[in-house]
């Protein structure tokens, strides 16, 4: 009856890796998993993912199995004798201090590079739009046929983000009012606009398609719903979407000024 | 199990229990209520902490029901709250889950660990009468009141309570034009925060004093139990850390109230209303939160890391695998918890080349967890364990703190943050953490100290029912939030299923929420089996455990002053099964013996 | 049962505990004034700190006042500690006194900034970032309030042998400034001009600077006619007054409460028995004196 007891406990920590590493195993099957992905550096994001869920991996397991283990070999109702008198052992400390000291400095050392690309070493261009978050929508401003931001003839649109594929694009963020972050899961990029601050983002599509863009920070009652849409399309697409947005707004909007006081 | 061993040193007649507290009734308030007893304030801690607890748990069946199924009627709840028809509106879900972990972290997890454990074990476990100043023991629980009142009447103020997140940042929470509960609720959100802070204040600095210089002869420093050397640090920690944040909550009440404008950007306008003239920087806020609030999380972790060493060496009837070791991680994760708090703020707009230093410390925080995961899984090696269920609860943190302590890697490496940051996976990471983790470490705590707190012992049977149900259905709950959040799936949304990323994953909410109910219900095994224990539950001995620390010599429930002799110390708190005696474990206070020699003297203590 | 204790540290239990107390102190001023660096520091604008009437010899004096204070309460330990208990009296009286000075000092520094509007912004501030065009309209309006229109018939029709030069000085000025917001198309360069015929004081070697030292800077209408109180622009002036007030008014209350205990401490006879209670607020005493001696250069100096 207490060996039942001991072999019971123990197998519940046995299903905490079995089944942590089977829910792990069918996720990505039935679609529960990274988004797809369809940046450039996202396959650096995904990959150091892959590599930490690895090594996190192997550790969870061997630490769970060992644990599950202990708790079934030395279960008091079948382990002979009294209890090994012991109080520790110098050199296995040592091991376990510098064995996951040196994987961690590597990894820490490791992932700098994929940081920087995407976001410490901005590219030299002029932003391609300018995203200005506000309670609960994205406002955009596209400088136009002159290239610049701040001119009569800049495109306003809201939510309705379209951006040329397989360039690179600068974002210009910020916000009218508390924090807000722009989310584009399937591209891997994620950064608070900050009242009071011009944050710069970047990255660069390969496909073309549509795609969410989520607000991650909670930025009140209608964070939920602050939803924008993000296009990838061709460069002469992108052009030409910009041309005929300009002309809507030239149509409907004499005072464009308006629309980004 | 013996029922009844009496210590050793002790006078051979010892009442087997204290003698009767026959005072007159007009005593009762001073006896129960302003009582300056260590042992009397842990127990009022402890029972405000766990009615909190319970509130807690019920807010978070409330977010959970929204998440799973957004816009329907929410059952009970709904009810009490009634929007239209008792379903529930976005601001109103955004004050749940701010005040859920409000309520579950100033409220539950940092009093039950400090307030009640702290307060009930720490003159005992060390051999003092009582703390080194009763009457500000007293006021530290008694400053939790205006606290427990200003959260309490948050939620049936104007605009609701606060609802700006738990970390309520800025501009969202000092303007109180940009949510409906950034009005008066948040006001009294910081009233609360301050008295949380000052009641913690005044604990940390008294039971440092109460450590450092009241310990019984022969208590060395490397002679305390693991639990006391987790309070004295976590004590540490709040007294360094927490001021900030009592400085920073200053800021934003004059934010508020007074015209500043810490906080708020240069013009800075939220539905057409503005905060102070601007100049200030929202990210200030958030440097000073955090530097409180990752120590915090420590804070909220290491008193639990220390009762699970105690309580696992017992029941494995084997001395700790490696004592200093522990000690200095201990020691490790709180000092690097002071230089780690960016790791909160990579998305923030913080300066990257920052973000690099703060992944390179919060890397390497793992180290000192690692050195005690190994440690406690050395422990059982070897040993011969007794399936109790404090043991249970105790082995099931080691368990769980790995899972959460290694999803913190993701985090910690900047650029999968970058994916990840603000999704369910941070809300699977901390609440393997500080559910999982902690709070099942108090309940360990609570099956195994319950005898000395009441004299009696709790049903084991309906405790590992207890223990079999929550550990099924917190893994159920939780563990399904780390793939939710590899698919972005984003935290504090009161519904995500209108984006096509995440309209898929509605199924799998329900399935969580259907574990957090059973969860919570779980909960009604404990509760009556807490309070039937209490009253009708066998009677303990001094020492029922056969455990070797200072508070099992003591009578239990111990009288008025502990204990009815004078301890004497002479050995560490972990000598169990050692080779040549007849009993197999030597109690702190047993007279000196010929030890054998130590395998490694290096770990001897 | 009086229990025996291990020796842990040699300091008392109440000694101890005030040090672990003044170390979360320490904290707690660290916090402030990490954010007074930060925000400075982060500001585009900072002002001198005689544009907002700060002077540095009052503020050295009130250093002085609490640096005195500290030894007054050193010598109240001493002679309590030699038993004297009349003489330790004094002394704490006299720390008392040196504190309460202190705090009226402050609260005459305070004052001048309240009279002159200089608060956190809105409602009572009267502090402007900028001379633009809101600014303009500010003042304009605050001349159209009723009360002040009157006064300023009875002014425009006082003859000018009834007012002292400063007051005609003044009365020139209001007219210039009432001349230029009377101008219909006036630009922002006007509106600097008009702040600066308000308070005069961004021209370097203006009355800024002649008055530097004092903290009346005189000259301007507002302080020739209290009762006028025009917005002034001061760049970053909300900032700092919300930080002046911040850390100033949080180490003020931290004298206060030294001095509600000194005056408890003077009911008592303070003879060798106290002398450890004195020690210990003596300790608490240089702990606020210590915090004054950084926030004194910070604030008034940088
Ligand atoms: C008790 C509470 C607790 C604890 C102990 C921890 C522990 C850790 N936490 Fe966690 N954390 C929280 C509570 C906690 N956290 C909370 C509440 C939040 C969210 C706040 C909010 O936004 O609302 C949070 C958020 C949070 C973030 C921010 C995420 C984001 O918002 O984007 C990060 C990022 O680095 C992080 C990291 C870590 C790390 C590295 C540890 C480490 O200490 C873990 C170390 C432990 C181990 C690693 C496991 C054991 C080790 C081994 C078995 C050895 C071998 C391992 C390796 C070689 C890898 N945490
Ligand atoms: C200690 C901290 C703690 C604890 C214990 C919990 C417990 C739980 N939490 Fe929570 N949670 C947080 C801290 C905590 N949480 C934090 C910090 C956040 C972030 C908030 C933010 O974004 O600002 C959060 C957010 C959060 C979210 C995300 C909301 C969102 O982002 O939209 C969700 C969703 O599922 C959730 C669910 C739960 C559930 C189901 C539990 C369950 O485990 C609850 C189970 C409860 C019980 C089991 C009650 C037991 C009762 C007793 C034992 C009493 C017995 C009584 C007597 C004896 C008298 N929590
Ligand atoms: Cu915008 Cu959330
Ligand atoms: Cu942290």
């Amino acid at each position: 009856m207490k060996r039942f007891a001991g072999i019971f406990w123990s197998l519940l920590f046995l299903a905490v890796p079995v089944l942590g590493v089977a829910v792990f195993a069918v996720a990505p099957s039935i679609d529960v998993w990274l988004p797809k992905d369809v940046s450039e550096h996202g396959s650096q994001i995904d990959g150091l993912f892959y590599f930490i869920l690895a090594l996190t991996g192997v550790v969870f397991i061997a630490t769970e199995l060992l644990l599950f283990w202990f708790i079934w070999k030395y279960d008091e109702s079948i382990a002979k004798g009294p209890a090994t008198y012991i109080h520790g052992s110098h050199t296995l400390e040592v091991v376990w201090t510098i064995i996951p000291a040196v994987v961690l400095l590597f990894l820490a050392i490791y992932q700098m590079n994929t940081w920087a690309d995407v976001k410490m070493r901005r590219p030299v261009m002029a932003p391609t739009v300018e995203v200005v978050a506000r309670q609960f929508e994205w406002r955009l401003r596209y400088p136009g046929r002159d290239g610049q931001l701040g001119t009569p003839d800049d495109l306003f649109l809201v939510n309705d983000l379209h951006l040329p594929v397989d360039e690179d694009v600068l974002v210009q963020l910020k916000s009218m009012d508390v924090l807000h972050s722009f989310f584009l899961p399937n591209l891997r990029v994620k950064q608070d606009a900050v009242p009071g601050m011009k944050i710069p983002v970047w990255f660069k599509a390969k496909e073309t398609g549509e795609y969410d863009l989520v607000c991650a920070e909670l930025c009140g009652w209608g964070h939920y719903k602050m939803k924008g849409r993000v296009t990838f399309v061709t460069r002469p697409e992108f052009d030409a979407w910009l041309e005929r947005m300009y002309l809507e707004q030239e149509a409907t909007q004499p005072e464009n000024g308006e629309a980004m006081p | 199990m013996s029922t009844a061993t009496i210590p050793a040193g002790a006078p051979a007649t010892l009442p087997s229990k204290p003698a009767p507290r026959s005072r007159p009734v007009a005593a009762f308030l001073s006896t129960y209520v302003f009582s300056k007893d260590h042992k009397v304030i842990g127990l009022q801690f402890l029972f405000s902490t766990l009615l909190w607890f319970l509130i807690g748990g019920l807010l978070a069946l409330a977010v959970r029901w929204q998440v799973a199924w957004p816009w329907s009627d929410v059952p009970v709840l709904g009810k009490l709250f009634a929007q239209e028809g008792g379903q529930m509106s976005p601001e109103f879900y955004t004050m749940l889950f701010t005040m859920h972990a409000t309520v579950m972290i100033f409220l539950v997890i940092i009093p039950i660990l400090a307030g009640a454990f702290g307060n009930f074990l720490i003159p005992l476990m060390i051999g003092a009468d009582d703390m080194a100043f009763p009457t500000l023991n007293m006021l530290s629980y008694w400053f939790m009141w205006p606290a427990f009142i200003a959260f309490g009447a948050s939620f049936f103020v104007e605009g609701g309570a606060a609802a700006g997140g738990w970390t309520s940042y800025p501009p969202l929470s000092t303007n109180p034009a940009s949510s409906p509960g950034s009005g008066m609720g948040q006001t009294l959100w910081l009233v609360g925060l301050t008295f949380v802070g000052v009641s913690s204040m005044l604990g940390s600095v008294n039971y440092m004093t109460t450590i450092i210089l009241m310990r019984a002869p022969g208590m060395t420093m490397f002679r305390l139990p693991m639990t006391i050397w987790a309070m004295f640090i976590t004590a540490v920690l709040q007294a360094f850390a927490l001021p900030v944040l009592t400085a920073a909550g200053f800021m934003q009440l004059g934010d508020r109230m007074l015209g500043t404008g810490f906080f708020s950007p240069e013009g800075n306008v939220v539905n057409n209303a503005m905060v102070g003239a601007g100049g200030g920087q929202p990210l200030l806020w958030q440097h000073l939160f955090w530097f409180y609030s990752h120590p915090a999380v420590y804070i909220m972790i290491l008193p639990a890391m220390g009762m699970v060493s105690d309580i696992m060496t017992t029941f494995a009837r084997k001395p700790l695998f490696g004592y200093r070791p522990m000690v200095y991680s201990i020691a490790g994760i709180a000092g690097l918890g002071f230089i780690v708090w960016g790791h909160h703020m990579f998305m923030s707009g913080m300066n990257p080349a920052l973000g690099i230093t703060f992944m390179v410390s919060t890397i390497m925080i793992a180290l000192p967890s690692a050195v005690k995961t190994f440690n406690w899984l050395g422990t059982l090696w070897g040993g011969r364990i007794q399936f109790t269920t404090a043991m249970l609860f105790a082995m099931s943190f080691v368990s769980m703190f790995i899972i959460g302590g290694l999803s913190g890697i993701f985090m910690a490496a900047t650029p999968v943050d970058i994916f990840i940051h603000d999704t369910y996976f941070i809300v699977a990471h901390f609440h393997y953490v500080l559910f999982a983790g902690t709070a099942m470490g108090v309940w360990a705590g609570i099956y195994y100290w319950f005898p000395k707190m009441f004299g009696r012992t709790m049903n084991e049977f309906w405790g590992k029912v207890h223990f079999f149900l929550t550990f099924v259905f917190l893994n159920g709950t939780f563990f399904t939030m780390h793939i939710l959040g590899a698919v972005g799936f984003p935290r504090r949304l009161a519904d995500a299923y209108h984006y096509e990323t995440f309209h898929h994953l509605q199924p799998m909410n329900a399935f969580m929420t259907w574990c957090a109910i059973g969860m919570v219900a779980s909960q009604a095994i404990f509760a009556v089996n807490f309070f039937w224990s209490m009253f009708f539950g066998p009677v303990a001995g001094r020492n029922p455990w056969n455990a070797n620390t200072l508070e099992w010599t003591a009578p239990s429930p111990p009288g008025h002053g502990n204990f009815d002799f004078q301890p004497v110390v002479h050995r560490g708190p972990y000598e169990f099964s050692v080779p040549g005696m007849e009993k197999d474990h030597l109690m702190q206070t047993d007279p000196p013996v010929a030890m054998p020699a130590v395998a490694h003297p290096a770990m001897a203590h | 049962m009086h229990l025996q204790y291990q020796p842990g540290l040699p300091l008392s239990r109440g000694k101890l505990i005030m040090w672990l107390f003044l170390s979360t102190e320490i904290m707690f001023f660290a916090a402030l004034l990490g954010s007074y660096v930060v925000l400075r520091f982060g500001a585009l604008v900072w002002p001198k700190p005689h544009h907002v009437h700060l002077s540095e010899p009052i503020g050295a004096f009130n250093t002085f006042v609490l640096i005195c204070s500290s030894v007054t309460i050193v010598l109240a330990l001493e002679s309590a500690r030699a038993n004297k208990a009349g003489a330790a009296k004094l002394w704490m009286l006299l720390t008392l006194l040196l504190g309460s000075l202190f705090l009226g000092i402050k609260g005459y520094e305070y004052q001048a900034k309240f009279s002159h509007g200089i608060f956190p912004w809105a409602p009572r501030s009267r502090i402007h970032e900028k001379p633009d065009l809101y600014y303009g309209s500010a003042v304009r309006a605050r001349l159209g309030e009723a009360d002040i229109v009157d006064r300023l018939k009875v002014l425009d029709e006082t003859t000018a042998d009834k007012l002292s030069a400063e007051e005609l000085r003044g009365r020139q000025s209001l007219s210039d400034i009432r001349k230029m917001l009377a101008n219909p198309d006036q630009g922002a360069f006007d509106m600097a001009v008009v702040a600066d015929q308000v308070m005069p004081l961004a021209a370097e070697g203006g009355h800024g600077a002649k008055d530097h030292g004092s903290s009346e800077h005189g000259g301007g209408p507002n302080d020739v006619f209290p009762w006028l109180k025009l917005p002034i622009v001061i760049p970053g002036g909300n900032m700092w007054a919300s930080t002046y007030f911040l850390v100033t008014g949080f180490h003020a209350v931290h004298v206060a409460v030294g001095l509600l205990v000194f005056a408890i401490m003077l009911t008592w006879t303070l003879n060798a028995k106290r002398a450890g209670a004195i020690e210990n607020i003596g300790l608490y005493w240089h702990f606020v004196d210590l915090v004054w001696i950084f926030l004194f250069p910070l604030l008034y100096l940088f």
